[in-house]
């Protein structure tokens, strides 16, 4: 599968995650509101982070840069993510 | 009661030097024990490089019985437990057993030998419902670090109180501080008291890796635990053990022991902040430093050392630098701080207890022992942290100090022979 | 350091999560009936091994009673610490307006088995996967230092921290570690342990002990003190302690429930079950002393009732070195019987049930046993009624640890009232 719709990461993507490998739960509509905001409005933490972009460097098949464990905000760090991997489709 | 304890005997068992001389020979020549990992093939792993001790069992008396029955780590606690005890010039026939004790650290026990085991009985992690055929006949020992000991105390028929205790990364300067307390407040007169650990598995270190807490410098394994230095990039495993022989000063005396030196006060806190990560004020530790000065009746003008907990890591080293200048306040910019973990690694549980070994030579040579690798400075670690090579200096109060995960903060402060306050 | 009085560590609040239910009421409901929750092990993975009965907790809901951020990031060990703790606070009325200083509350607790489940499925997921797979939370959940580490950071608690890994034996030594830390100036110390060495490959490390009963009848597995002792039966659960400084306790209005008057530990060898005669006996006789108690003040003794005939004789004729004439008329219980033995969470549950049993006035009995063969006045059948005011806790771990530890009710004196001299 090489179409670059599936390899975007979404709001309801990151909500998923950070429920499945951090615990957290946040509604994916106020994840999407306040994706401006820093991790730890929604309670996740620097370990949590690593574990996500662990889960999605697995799903991807690829590495991802040490840029994504500074990325202070949903926003930023969807950016980031969905950049590579527009870039690696 | 709050009786003084002395330091009687020393044994060492580390990366690039087991026995207390090759260890100081080691440390005051600035050598490094770091290198690409052997002890199994590391590729695949984000860090494949650490520091390991060249250690031959047999060639330290040790017998094929205890080999098979003892996981490595306990190996290394024996040694060095015998170096100790003949260190010490210590006769257990003229000591009252019930009246000794051992306070033996270790920050993860036998999970090397767990996880040999456990590829055993899972076919290569392929089965949840492991077949117990396959596993090898001692390994309940390997189950509970209490094993850990329970070896050191039956080796040299200890009958006092006995504990192993894992702090995580402070487990070496805890169980010398446990040791202290019990000597001082009087349950034991002598206490083994030191830690061991040989965690460069697999597991140990692909845990590290996932959390990127290791450096990943595989190209140049010998510079790459670099404390304190702009360029720092994670720590070096390690591993390895220290024990010391502890004694309440009139039992030394009265046997006519040769006194190393006193540790004189020991604190530990918690950081109650995060089990991995540190504040950037380092409030915990300087409250855990100046509990020991307090012990020890000191002021911060009074240390002339600080064996740094320096693990390279970017938030410990700044972590760290701000605690100790907290609780010196600018007499921590007059004094050296270093860190061996830049020659020996870390170790784990078993550092504390390395470190403060190393902290008894460099009274007994009143030299300090450099941090290896330190070239960039790193404007939030604003010490001297003596670069590259070891410095002679007079030596009275020296202060260890220690962080591990789970938040525990400890600080020990030993007092040299000529560093008794009139 | 003279005080004016000495500070006393007394117990002010109880958590549990156990075999018997959750929290004391349903917990101390069970025990005095005599109830035994023993049972086939139920845990996936676990049909085909040798051991058939455990101590298993049934009807924890982790969910319901930990957040998720922390449920994720833990093993089943420190849901358990972190349930008991809540517990124990709640039970105690102490909360964060009761914090004079964060420094001022620390936390103890004893581990054994770590968290081997969590660490399981890491293990499976590196030798099966790779690397990559090992998640961030393996180097945070496995090791011994868990619970301590995140009950300090869920409650903000930064006084002492620390852990001694032992085996049944280390869960008293956790609580004189937390009185010491209370005499020395902490006001409280949160203290305990908790275990689950119930996943498959904890119990293929277990099989190892010779000790470990293999019946599979849940009313015959574990039968100390009888004809056909053959062993003990594993359990999981545990208990948290909120221990207070008598004043301290009294200023934010709270009750002193027991006083830990005192302890001691002693080491005889790992499995030399009848050198432990020798070991337990000077650990009582030195915890009495410590806690200014005669022999014939002991109203109660909590045997460690291992199950293991050598050592069921040697606890009995230890208690006859310690207690003399006494021994043969003093009650003896075991209510561990009917829950398994959760290794350091042994004693420490052993301990709460103490303190709930001087407060009612009854004595538990020991499920399970009733053809007794040894000299030992030992309560079975039914419980009884009696004014206890000492209660003496005997605990033993299988690498050769001996404890004893003398609980007094309320925060009253000692009989012959001088004060206690540590």
């Amino acid at each position: 599968m090489t179409d670059q719709v599936d390899h975007q990461v979404t709001i309801d993507d990151l909500a998923e995650l950070m429920k499945r490998t951090a615990g957290v739960s946040v509604d994916p509509l106020i994840l999407e509101e306040e994706s401006g905001s820093g991790w730890d409005t929604f309670g996740l933490d620097s370990l949590g982070l690593l574990g996500i972009v662990a889960e999605l460097e697995k799903r991807h098949g690829m590495g991802l840069p040490e840029q994504m464990e500074r990325c202070k905000t949903p926003a930023d760090f969807l950016a980031v993510v969905n950049g590579v991997l527009m870039k690696g489709a | 009661m709050n009786r003084r304890v002395a330091v009687t005997g020393v044994g060492v068992v580390a990366p690039g030097g087991i026995g207390i001389s090759q260890f100081w020979d080691l440390l005051s020549n600035g050598r490094t024990a770091t290198r690409r990992i052997s002890l199994f093939d590391p590729v695949g792993l984000r860090s494949q490089i650490a520091a390991e001790c060249d250690f031959d069992p047999a060639a330290h008396g040790l017998d094929h019985e205890t080999t098979e029955r003892c996981d490595r780590y306990i190996q290394f606690a024996l040694v060095a437990a015998t170096e100790a005890v003949r260190d010490a010039g210590l006769d257990l026939q003229r000591t009252d057993p019930w009246r000794m004790g051992a306070s033996l650290g270790s920050a993860v026990g036998g999970t090397t030998r767990l996880e040999h085991d456990y590829v055993l009985v899972s076919a290569n992690g392929a089965r949840w419902d492991v077949d117990h055929q396959r596993a090898e006949p001692s390994l309940h020992r390997a189950f509970t670090p209490s094993t850990l000991a329970s070896a050191v105390a039956e080796e040299f028929g200890v009958h006092g109180p006995v504990q192993t205790v894992s702090t995580g990364c402070t487990s070496g300067l805890d169980a010398v501080g446990y040791a202290y307390h019990a000597i001082a407040e009087g349950r034991a007169d002598v206490c083994l008291a030191g830690a061991s650990d040989s965690p460069i598995s697999p597991i140990t270190m692909a845990c590290f890796d996932a959390i990127k807490a290791t450096s990943p410098n595989n190209d140049d394994a010998a510079h790459a635990s670099r404390p304190f230095d702009a360029r720092r990039d994670g720590f070096v495993m390690g591993e390895g053990a220290a024990v010391l022989v502890l004694e309440e000063l009139g039992h030394a005396r009265a046997r006519g022991a040769e006194v190393y030196c006193e540790i004189a006060g020991y604190a530990t806190f918690g950081n109650a902040y995060h089990m991995t990560g540190l504040t950037k004020e380092g409030l915990e530790m300087s409250q855990a430093i100046d509990g020991a000065l307090g012990q020890a009746r000191l002021n911060g003008t009074d240390i002339d050392y600080v064996n740094a907990h320096g693990s390279g890591t970017k938030q410990n080293d700044r972590h760290e630098t701000a605690a100790v200048k907290r609780s010196l306040g600018d007499h921590a910019y007059a004094i050296p701080m270093s860190s061996i973990k830049s020659m020996v690694g870390h170790s784990l549980g078993a550092i504390g207890s390395i470190e403060v070994a190393a902290c008894v030579l460099a009274l007994s040579h009143q030299v300090v022992p450099p941090t290896a690798n330190y070239e960039t400075p790193d404007p939030e670690c604003d010490l001297d942290y003596v670069p590259r090579v070891a410095r002679e200096r007079k030596l009275r109060h020296v202060l260890s100090v220690g962080s591990g995960f789970g938040g525990f903060q400890s600080a020990v402060v030993l007092r040299g022979p000529e560093g008794r306050r009139q | 350091m003279s005080r004016q009085r000495p500070r006393r560590a007394v117990v002010t609040g109880l958590g549990v999560v156990t075999p018997h239910g959750i929290g004391t009421d349903v917990f101390w409901k069970t025990v005095k009936e005599g109830g035994s929750s023993l049972a086939p092990v139920g845990k996936e993975g676990c049909d085909h091994l040798p051991l058939r009965i455990a101590g298993e907790v049934r009807d924890f809901d982790a969910d319901a009673l930990i957040e998720g951020t922390f449920l994720v990031q833990t093993d089943r060990f420190t849901h358990f610490a972190m349930a008991a703790t809540q517990l124990a606070l709640d039970d105690a009325g102490f909360g964060r307006a009761d914090i004079d200083s964060p420094y001022s509350v620390g936390v103890f607790t004893a581990a054994g088995s770590g968290g081997g489940e969590f660490g399981q499925r890491e293990l499976q997921k590196l030798w099966g996967q790779g690397p990559r797979h090992v998640g961030p939370y393996q180097s945070i959940a496995w090791f011994y230092a868990a619970s301590t580490g995140q009950i300090s950071i869920r409650n903000g608690f930064k006084g002492p921290c620390g852990v001694v890994a032992g085996d049944e034996a280390g869960g008293l030594d956790a609580l004189a570690h937390a009185a010491h830390a209370v005499r020395r100036g902490t006001d409280a110390v949160v203290v305990g342990a908790t275990e689950a060495p119930l996943a498959p490959y904890s119990i293929v490390c277990q099989l190892g002990y010779p000790e470990l009963s293999r019946n599979d009848d849940p009313q015959r597995a574990y039968r100390p003190f009888t004809t056909a002792a053959c062993g003990f039966v594993p359990a999981e659960g545990g208990a948290m302690l909120v221990v207070e400084e008598e004043r301290a306790a009294r200023e934010r209005g709270a009750d002193p429930r027991a006083t830990l008057a005192g302890h001691a530990a002693t080491f005889t060898g790992a499995s030399r079950w009848a050198d432990s005669r020798s070991g337990l006996a000077r650990a009582i006789s030195t915890a009495l002393t410590e806690a200014d108690c005669r022999p014939e003040d002991v109203d109660i003794v909590f045997a460690d009732a291992l199950g293991v005939p050598e050592a069921d004789e040697a606890e009995a004729l230890a208690l006859t070195d310690a207690l003399g004439p006494h021994a043969r008329r003093v009650p003896v219980t075991a209510p561990k019987t009917g829950m398994g033995r959760a290794y350091c969470a042994a004693p420490v549950l052993d301990v709460a049930t103490a303190v709930l049993a001087m407060e009612h006035g009854t004595i538990p009995p020991t499920p399970n046993v009733f053809d007794i063969c040894h000299h030992v006045d030992l309560v079975v059948g039914r419980a009884r009624a009696a004014e206890l005011r000492t209660a003496l806790v005997l605990s033993r771990g299988l690498m050769g640890f001996n404890s004893a530890l003398v609980l007094r009710q309320g925060s009253v004196p000692p009989p012959e009232r001088r004060s206690a001299s540590v």
